[in-house]
């Protein structure tokens, strides 16, 4: 006994049925590509913020990324510097330098801090200070003089303005950091007022407290009062990176990165991709505080002046090399 | 981006949603917040939160000064009287009020000739007729052309008279000095933390020192190359509790202090120190009665305050009777700013 319908025609009945779950096929398929497309557009605005400045001489970097499911070590160049309007945009220095290496094999980050008086060659350019880099040509070129000068392949960079760092610390809700000695400073540079050229007064207690976005900036910025000058803001710098790192561990990515991206649109600029920068966002939510080491080419150097007489920073590139063997072992480059 | 490698970033956020835990990033709720079990703190603690003067008293909790933005609450030992850094738009004065906020009087200066002034950290002598505290007053003119250093230093101030003596240069591009507190019992003594560089390469270190008022003698006591800061003293003046910073911790130890003033502390007295509470600690406070010490800690992201239980055995050593009880939840108190307590 055939059953009607059952082989060869359908009914009509089940071909209406079948056209309208596809149309509702298609129409749920449009709805959730719309909102991932609307959950991605500010982390794809913000990730096309590339730093390819016109005018600026393009530098071809001597690393290339290692493929995205391989164990090897991942260097990114972290550069900070103003951003307010004293400056032509593009054309600041870069005040904070650290390599962020990470080594997915043995789970482990080291936080490498390059002082920005420290005197080198700067591909193109005569010997210079190495924050002159970022100035004379964006990323591109910051990231070729350190691969030149320390021999270490940056794969990536992210540089990020002193708002964009105000707007991350405030969204991760501010970080808890052990200040490490009170911080007073009478003549702290108030990028936000008109000018941008005003002083504020900072006070920071010593010990352990709860920051906002704004004193974090104060924290890490701040060097009029400290003895160690920019070493010390080096210090400062690392501790805030690790506060932020443990501020994520319990965080909920999937809400939070396209808030974070509407923050820093603007504020930042990477050549991360997506993919690569949310791979790396839950490997260092993963780390533990003692997964990450802080590192600093401080004990090598010494004070001396440029031959036009700046005050620099002159390395024992001996003993540094030595040391960037210890921290890098044969991921340098040759 | 590729079609690809926005497929891949779907992919791999969804296996977060779906796989990984997640809570919301702690937040401040804007306010005081106590646990469900109360615990009911005996005498009057002070803490700040938001730069708002709030005192616990059994289950209560008042909010005092309304319209000061307070830091650093310190009280004087019958507790009628209480001292106060009363924060302005860069400046900062030493208030003076009774326990309930009332009849305030500032005593020290927003400015002098040398600029705005900094005031912070008050504590009374035991008589309440003085107070040591922390400013930058006689600092030189600074600017960016021509940069002087503007260090704390430590005041003493006689409340009825109202004249300022420094009492200790600070070292130069440090900070300065913090923490300071006469010995009870021996108000010829100062107790505070030294911020200074030591080891090689140089890095920040900060040290307990003691002083005598009389000589001008100081000696630290603890160690070079470690950090020690905060100390509190017992009621009784025979014990300090203090924060010693390790690898990412900073925990609370307490310490025995020889009753009279000594020149040469060897080995410094710290290294004997009992831990007490591991954690992220700070401002620890002694109990009027010593039997207890508040301090804020690092909790699930909020600095909150604790209580803990503490005696004194046959040895003359301090230990924990029992756990730290959470006075408060969740409430991102002002960890950078001092409790005090009084009966």
């Amino acid at each position: 006994m055939s059953h009607p319908g059952a082989a060869g025609v359908p009914r009509a009945g089940g071909l209406r049925r079948a056209h309208w779950i596809l149309l509702a096929a298609i129409v749920c398929g449009l709805a959730l590509l719309g909102g991932v497309l609307f959950y991605l557009s500010p982390v794809l605005a913000l990730l096309d913020n590339h730093d390819l400045s016109p005018g600026k001489p393009l530098v071809t970097p001597a690393a290339t990324p290692p493929p995205l499911d391989s164990k090897q070590r991942v260097n990114i160049l972290l550069l900070g510097s103003d951003n307010d309007q004293k400056f032509a945009q593009d054309a600041v220095l870069s005040q904070t330098m650290i390599v962020v290496s990470i080594d997915p094999a043995k789970r482990q980050v080291t936080l490498l801090s390059l002082p920005r008086d420290l005197w080198v060659a700067i591909p193109g350019h005569a010997n210079a200070k190495i924050d002159l880099a970022y100035k004379e040509g964006g990323a591109p070129l910051a990231r070729a003089t350190v691969e030149k000068a320390f021999r270490i392949p940056i794969h990536y960079y992210a540089w990020i303005g002193l708002n964009g760092l105000i707007k991350v610390v405030d969204r991760l809700g501010g970080v808890d950091v052990d200040v490490l000695h009170p911080v007073l400073d009478d003549n702290y540079p108030n990028d936000f007022s008109d000018s941008g050229y005003g002083t504020e007064r900072v006070y920071l207690a010593a010990g352990p407290q709860h920051l906002d976005g704004r004193h974090t900036l104060q924290y890490v910025r701040s060097r009029h009062g400290d003895l160690l000058s920019d070493f010390g803001r080096s210090v400062r710098q690392q501790q805030v990176l690790l506060a932020m790192q443990q501020r994520t561990a319990g965080m909920d990515l999937v809400t939070a990165l396209p808030a974070f991206a509407r923050d820093l649109n603007g504020h930042v600029k990477t050549d991360l991709d997506l993919v690569r920068l949310t791979q790396l966002m839950l490997f260092m939510r993963g780390l533990r505080p003692t997964d990450v080491h802080q590192a600093f080419i401080t004990p090598f150097v010494r004070d001396a002046v440029s031959p036009d007489g700046q005050q620099i920073l002159q390395a024992d590139w001996p003993a540094v090399n030595a040391y960037l063997r210890q921290l890098f072992g044969g991921d340098l480059l040759p | 981006m590729t079609r690809r490698a926005a497929a891949a970033l779907v992919m791999v956020l969804l296996a977060t949603a779906g796989c990984t835990p997640s809570p919301a990033a702690p937040r401040d709720p804007g306010k005081v917040v106590l646990p469900v079990k109360q615990v009911e703190v005996a005498g009057r603690l002070y803490a700040t939160k938001s730069r708002t003067l709030y005192r616990f008293s059994g289950a209560h909790l008042v909010k005092l000064l309304t319209g000061v933005r307070v830091k650093d609450p310190a009280v004087n030992t019958d507790g009628s009287q209480l001292a106060f850094a009363q924060l302005q738009e860069q400046s900062s004065t030493i208030g003076i009020s009774d326990a309930r906020g009332d009849n305030l009087q500032t005593v020290t200066p927003a400015a002098g000739p040398e600029g705005k002034l900094w005031a912070f950290a008050p504590r009374f002598s035991d008589d309440g007729q003085r107070i040591v505290y922390l400013s930058d007053r006689g600092k030189q003119e600074s600017n960016p052309q021509n940069l002087q250093p503007n260090d704390l230093a430590v005041f003493s101030q006689d409340l009825a008279g109202g004249a300022a003596r420094r009492l200790i240069a600070p070292i130069p591009y440090t900070g300065g000095d913090s923490d300071p507190a006469f010995r009870p019992g021996a108000n010829d003594q100062l107790l505070y933390t030294t911020y200074l560089y030591g080891g090689a390469p140089l890095t920040p270190v900060s040290r307990l020192t003691w002083m005598s008022l009389r000589t001008g003698a100081r000696v630290y006591l603890s160690p070079d190359g470690a950090r020690n800061f905060e100390p509190a003293f017992s009621p009784d003046g025979r014990f300090l509790a203090f924060v010693r910073a390790g690898s990412g911790s900073d925990d609370l130890y307490v310490m025995s202090l020889a009753s009279s003033f000594s020149r040469e502390p060897q080995p410094e007295p710290s290294e004997a120190a009992t831990l007490l509470q591991a954690g992220i600690v700070s401002q620890p406070v002694w109990a009027p009665d010593g039997s207890a010490i508040a301090f804020l800690m690092l909790v699930n992201g909020s600095f909150d305050l604790f209580i803990l239980p503490v005696a004194t055995d046959a040895a003359g050593s301090v230990h924990a009777t029992g756990p730290a009880k959470a006075v408060t939840h969740g409430s991102f108190l002002d960890a950078d700013s001092r409790l005090a307590w009084s009966p």
